[in-house]
Formats: C-alpha cells, structure tokens, sequence
C-alpha cells in the first residue's frame, strides 16, 4: 500500500511516499536517490547500510520504510554543514581510514555517533561499537584511530 | 526487494490482537525485525500483515521489583537488557548470554521476546531463560496464558502459541538468594554468528541446587534435569561433576550441520559443562595430558 510518511531527513522535513514493503535502505537509495548509503548483504550482517535513526545507528536493509514515520534520519548526506566537513569526516581524511570506501559511510556515521555518546571513547569502546561493521580492506586499524582521535580532539 | 505485505502499527495491545484476529495465519508481528525481514526477503514467510507492535508503549516494560523478579515487555531490546543494572546483578547468566548475541548495532534493534517468538533451535537468551524458570506471558481475544518457558518450544521454529495469541513479555521469578551462574557459548566467529552450542549454567542452594540448560544441540533449547538432580544427594563433587557431565550429553541430540559436526557438539556440551561447574562449584579443574 502507497502511504505518506514525515520524516526529518538531513535536518529537513520531508513528506514522502512509501511502499508498506520497502526497506529504508530502499527507501534512501532508490527514491530519494541518496546513494552513499551503500547496499551490501541484505541480512544485517555486513553493516554497510548503517544509517542513524533518531540519533541510533540502525541497519537500513532491516528497518521498513514506513517505520521510520515521525524519526529522524541522517545519512552521510547530511554530515557535512554548509559545505565544511564535520570532525568524524576529517578525521578519517587524516588516518587515512578507507581504501575502497564502500564501508566508510557506516564507519563515519557510527563513529559521529560515538563521539555524541559522551567520554570514555577508546580502542575498546570504538572496536565494540563497530563490531557489525564489516571492512574487507584496511584490518579496521586506521578507522579506531580515527573515531579515537576525533574523540580526543573533541 | 520485499514481497508485498500490508504494514500496520497499532497503538494498543487490543488494536493489535484485533488485527491478528482479523488476518489469523496471515499475519506476522513486527518488533526488531532483525529476524522477520531477513524471512521476508528470503521468501521464508509470505504474510498478507506485518503488525508493528513498536508503537504499543505499554510492551516497553523493563523492570525488577525484588521479590517479584524481573518483566521483559515484547519490545525490550537486547540493548535495554544490558544497560539495565538489576539484570547485570541479579541475572548474570541472562546478561552474559545476551551480550554474545550478533553485534551492538544489532542488539540495540533486536528483541529478546522475538528471539524467543523465531523459536531458533541456537536462541542465546532461551537457556538463560531455562535456568531462571522464566515465564511466558501472552494475551488473546480469549485472554491470556501464563506459559512455563520449558513448555514455550514445540520444535525448530515451532512455539505453543495458537492463531491470534501474542507474547506481551516474559517474567524471571526472583532468582535464589546465593545463585551464581554463567553462560559459555562456542561460535566460529565473534558476533555475527550462531552458537554452534550455548550452555547455561545456574548454582545455589550450596550447590544442591543446579541447574542446566542447552542451546543448539536439540531441535527446542532444553535443560538437563536429570543432570541436575544429581547434585541433590550426597557424595564427592568430584564424581558428582563428572556424572552430571554424563547425564548432560545424554539428554541432547546435536546434529552436524555446516557451522559443526555432531561429535564436536557433543564434545563441547562435555567441556562448556565441566568447566561451568568446576568453577561455579569452586572445584579446581584437573589438568588432563
């Protein structure tokens, strides 16, 4: 069934159509045409689709679109303000934290995320925090230093 | 892409029950979803309703009273049950096992009811709930049951629920006074895993009172009760141990599969146990060579 459903997409209010089936993944990709949310397993294991719902890190190909009505939603789209990057973002620039970069979305945005999440970001916290997001290029290392330091930076 | 369904999300559980009654069969709730919309894409159920029981606020309930134990409402997230601090202190064996279940982005989504509702063989949080002698409450249009957790699993993915009947929450009595316990769980991977075997383990009572409950090693979670009654008459720990280790394999059924064999199951329900009771009995493990 076609529905409306109001969502705050990037800090704006949106009003969009949904299918009762879609997934938000779908939702962000397909409609709105939002492509940095990346599509990988499909079954919440990989991680890639990662998107803050209600400032909570969520897996998009799990949640239904019309579940999101009345949430907050942002995507990597929405990191950056007024054209200057936000602190997460720079940091990965510095440690060099992606190689093929189709995980870095989730990286940054459960990393933007953590460091919202007041003190104690450290190796420990960063590593258990990341723990359904899969990278297959850089062994993880340069992506903890990076939402550590922009913790410490913070 | 998703089959076609048609999504509601009631506000109360009598909305609810009235949408179950209406689509019967038909209809699938919705919590988590982390099990559900993996189904749906795969094709594994094809509802006409997927009911969103997340907006029911009364289902939220998390809360230890003592003496009265602890309620899970339906909606509960693994992540609420961590970050709860009577849980932690009061049932560490349902904490230990929830904190193994996939990663932390997951368990902030998924719900221990929906574990239990998806009836998995592998559900980490139902040997916990085994030991504890968790309750299961329900409602319907004719109302509602008080099911012994024990009695929850029919078989892979089979539950006693009937056609219109709902899970409102699950209720752990009051634990024993001096009870100590821990879950082992043995996984290919950390997170994003099943257990190849989850074990649960409860002790109290100075350790007359033993309890001892298995994941992924029958087609229902189960407890060992025959096992555990050795530890209610006399005699060496030692061999008490050992024969509780005995009567604990015996009392499970583990197949191969693609995450283990058979014999390495039943091998791990051996060592998990020992070593649980070794340590919640305070035996000092004897090295073997």
């Amino acid at each position: 069934m076609l529905r409306s459903i109001k969502v705050v997409l990037n800090g704006v209010e949106r009003t969009v159509d949904v299918e009762d089936h879609w997934t938000l993944l779908w939702l962000l990709r397909e409609k709105l045409k939002l492509k940095g949310t990346k599509h990988g397993c499909d079954r919440g294991d990989c991680g890639i689709c990662t998107v803050l719902v209600n400032n909570t890190p969520v897996k998009s190909c799990l949640v239904l679109a019309p579940e999101v009505n009345g949430a907050e939603i942002l995507t990597i789209e929405g990191l950056a303000k007024e054209g200057s990057l936000a602190p997460i973002q720079k940091s990965f620039i510095e440690h060099s934290a992606l190689q093929c970069g189709i995980c870095t979305a989730a990286f940054v945005l459960t990393g933007h995320w953590l460091l919202q999440q007041g003190d104690g970001v450290d190796r420990k916290r960063v590593a258990e925090a990341i723990d359904g997001i899969l990278c297959r290029c850089t062994g993880y290392r340069q992506i903890i230093e990076a939402i550590v330091d922009a913790a410490r930076k913070k | 892409m998703l089959p076609k369904f048609l999504y509601h999300a009631p506000e109360t559980i009598h909305e609810a029950l009235e949408l179950l009654n209406k689509y019967g069969r038909e209809a699938k709730l919705l919590a988590g979803g982390t099990d559900l919309v993996v189904d749906l894409r795969e094709r594994k159920t094809r509802p006409k309703a997927v009911i969103d029981i997340k907006r029911i606020k009364e289902l939220n309930v998390l809360k230890y009273e003592p003496g009265r134990g602890l309620v899970i409402g339906a909606t509960v997230t693994y992540h609420q049950i961590l970050e709860y601090e009577p849980v932690r202190k009061k049932y560490p064996v349902l904490w230990e096992a929830v904190k193994t279940v996939a990663d932390e982005i997951l368990r902030m989504r998924a719900t221990l009811v929906g574990n239990i509702c998806t009836a998995s063989p592998a559900a980490d949080t139902a040997p916990a709930l085994l030991v504890y002698d968790a309750v299961v409450e329900t409602a319907s249009k004719n109302g509602g049951r008080k099911i012994p957790i024990e009695n929850f699993f029919t078989g892979v993915k089979k539950t006693v629920l009937e056609e219109g009947e709902m899970v409102v929450s699950v209720t752990l009595p009051e634990p024993p006074a001096d009870a100590k316990g821990t879950y082992l769980k043995a996984m290919r991977v950390w997170s994003e895993d099943l257990a190849l075997v989850g074990v649960a383990a409860l002790v109290a009572d100075g350790g007359k009172d033993v309890r001892l409950a298995y994941a992924s090693v029958a087609p229902t979670p189960v407890r060992a009760r025959k096992a555990e009654k050795v530890f209610r008459e006399d005699g060496d720990i030692r061999e008490k141990i050992e024969k509780a280790v005995e009567l604990a394999v015996a009392s499970v059924s583990p197949i191969s599969d693609v995450r283990a064999s058979k014999e390495y199951r039943l091998h791990l329900v051996k060592t998990f146990t020992r070593n649980a009771l070794n340590r919640l009995l305070g035996v000092e493990a004897v090295v073997v060579a």
